[in-house]
């Protein structure tokens, strides 16, 4: 293995081997020092390892922990190739976060969806990419960091960069930007003088103790911690109260308004889709639209795939769930528009964009689905400027709290941005 | 030599496994353990022998991946991995070496096995390349019969 792998790494070898590097014992008082987490299972001759951060590949009390300090082996030499503008409020935020980068602080950004985050960051990571900092750029979620990769190898087209989530990381090289899951920073140790956490409040990350070390644990003593985030949670609301400084972004890049929730009752869908629902879609069909179904659980996936499959037999679609092998294929295939529409959980409530979008939700007053990720799945729709709006129907049974506090939040998200729109 | 497995090694057995041997996780040795046990009792021997692991092993993986499926099961320790003799072997071809090479060595001495109905027991079977060293080695120390059985082939 080449030394620099193991820059700001933690990685796991057996006691037997020559370790490389700095080691430590991979457990002390039978916490695993990877993850912070008690959670271990017994192996023979009193051996044990942990189950907490088993995914990641196994440490057990056999093994050491190995790891060098992170020594900043950069060259400076960055181009941003991104030749976009930003709006004057992305301008604002971007510049906000300038500030907190040159004073080592955290900063929380609450745009919208769709309001460019991702652009908003470039003068930031150009910056430090600059400084020879190193930035980790990393989301709970597998389809966002997918997603942002892409775009970042276009912005940044000669820094080396590597991706990492699940089963990809072996594909592993000291680079001075790092993507990845939140995840993956468990086998990282003081690495990132930058670390922007997007989409902080989405699932598994929220109030995760493992995750929240792992994060804790990737950063340098002196660092700079940017969270991004659309729907921020109330904990993270709570620390704004309490001074976390805070950029707000009311208003999409392209500066309309975010699509508001339409409440529709269906009695019953589980047992038959109603007529009712077959008319609405007929309506998307007939105009060629392009759709998201959002059901709350994945058995539901594939009866309302195979009924809207027997209604219009022409149009062609697909589902998709979390675990489903296929789904970056089936995702990749909506976004090619190979398919008209997709029968989905919440899996692709965030980090997608498919231009043209409309989306149902099935069963929205089901308690899979959030406040927040009622919001979320809004926010799928009119993300681009030349297709700004588009239909966001849920369908309730029952017209609960929670879904009436989702259509409060876009209405008020609205309010600011339209004062903001004024004031231009 | 007669040789039986239980499930052929599909990719649901391939997961298994890697999630069990490769990643470790101990706590699904259990999952086969009944299916094993069940079929050892039908099948006519005096000792049950796992396949071993080497001292390496024991000291990364941490456990005989055999033996943890065998739990409750009366085991006879007689087999070990023998130390391997490095200069020798560079003399042969990688082939050939595995084809030549007896990899294990007895723990007992040949008296204990003289006369016994003898059943290997492994995870996977797949080139029989094991089964047959482990074999020779016991029909030379003097075994009666020996049978073998896998998890999967
Ligand atoms: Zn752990």
């Amino acid at each position: 293995m080449k030394i620099e792998n193991l820059y700001g790494r933690q990685l796991v070898c057996p006691k037997i081997d020559n370790n490389l590097g700095e080691s430590r014992s991979a457990f002390q008082d039978g916490i695993c020092q990877r993850c912070n987490q008690k959670i271990v299972a017994p192996l023979p001759n009193d051996a044990f390892y942990c189950r907490a951060c088993l995914t990641l590949g196994r440490v057990s009390s056999l093994d050491n922990l190995v790891s060098l300090p992170e020594p900043n082996h950069f060259s400076g030499k960055v181009t941003l190739s991104w030749t976009g503008t930003l709006t004057h409020q992305q301008q604002k935020v971007s510049e906000d976060l300038l500030i907190t980068l040159a004073l080592h602080r955290e900063h929380l950004v609450w745009a919208v969806t769709g309001a460019g985050k991702t652009e908003m960051l470039f003068p930031l990571i150009y910056r430090a990419l600059q400084q020879k900092l190193r930035v980790g750029i990393v989301a709970p979620r597998v389809d966002v960091i997918v997603e942002l990769s892409p775009r970042l190898h276009a912005a940044f087209a000669q820094t080396d960069m590597v991706t990492l989530y699940g089963e990809q990381t072996d594909c592993y090289r000291y680079t001075q930007l790092v993507l990845a899951t939140t995840h993956q920073l468990l086998k990282f140790r003081e690495a990132f003088d930058v670390l922007i956490i997007d989409e902080v409040d989405s699932f598994p990350f929220a109030g995760n103790d493992m995750l929240t070390h792992a994060v804790n644990n990737a950063v340098k003593v002196c660092h700079t911690m940017v969270y991004l985030t659309a729907t921020p949670t109330r904990q993270l609301r709570k620390r704004i109260n309490k001074g976390l400084p805070v950029s707000y972004l009311p208003l999409r890049f392209h500066q309309h308004l975010l699509p508001e929730i339409q409440l529709a009752r269906l009695n019953k869908w589980r047992k038959k889709l109603p007529k009712k629902f077959q008319k609405q879609l007929s309506h998307l069909v007939e105009s060629n639209k392009r759709f998201l179904i959002f059901v709350p659980k994945v058995a539901d996936l594939k009866p309302v795939h195979d009924t809207i499959n027997r209604w219009f037999p022409k149009m062609r679609g697909d589902f998709v769930h979390a675990n489903d092998k296929r789904r970056q294929e089936k995702v990749k295939s909506m976004r090619n528009e190979e398919v008209q529409y997709l029968v989905t959980t919440t899996i692709l409530e965030r980090g997608v964009t498919f231009p043209g979008i409309n989306v149902i939700i099935l069963g929205a007053d089901d308690e899979m689905f959030t406040e927040n990720a009622l919001v979320q799945i809004a926010g799928r729709v009119g993300r681009k400027s030349d297709c700004p709006t588009g239909l966001v129907l849920a369908y309730v049974e029952h017209v609960t709290l929670k879904v009436k506090a989702a259509q409060r939040q876009i209405i008020r998200l609205n309010r600011l941005g339209e004062k903001l729109r004024e004031s231009m | 030599m007669r040789h039986r497995a239980l499930y052929q090694y599909n990719d649901v057995m391939k997961h298994y496994m890697q999630q069990y041997k490769f990643n470790g996780d101990y706590l699904l040795k259990g999952v086969f353990n009944h299916d094993l046990i069940q079929l050892i009792d039908n099948i006519d021997k005096d000792i049950v022998v796992p396949i071993p692991v080497s001292h390496y092993t024991m000291q990364t993986r941490g456990f005989n991946q055999v033996v943890g499926m065998l739990d409750g099961q009366t085991l006879s320790d007689i087999l070990s991995i023998a130390a391997s003799k490095k200069d020798h072997q560079s003399q042969f071809g990688r082939r050939e070496r595995m084809n030549r090479q007896q990899p294990f060595a007895l723990n007992v001495s040949s008296q204990l096995i003289v006369g016994q109905r003898i059943l290997l027991v492994d995870d996977v079977y797949t080139t029989g390349n094991t089964m047959y060293h482990a074999a020779n080695l016991l029909y030379q120390a003097g075994a009666k019969t020996v049978k073998s059985i896998s998890l999967a082939r």
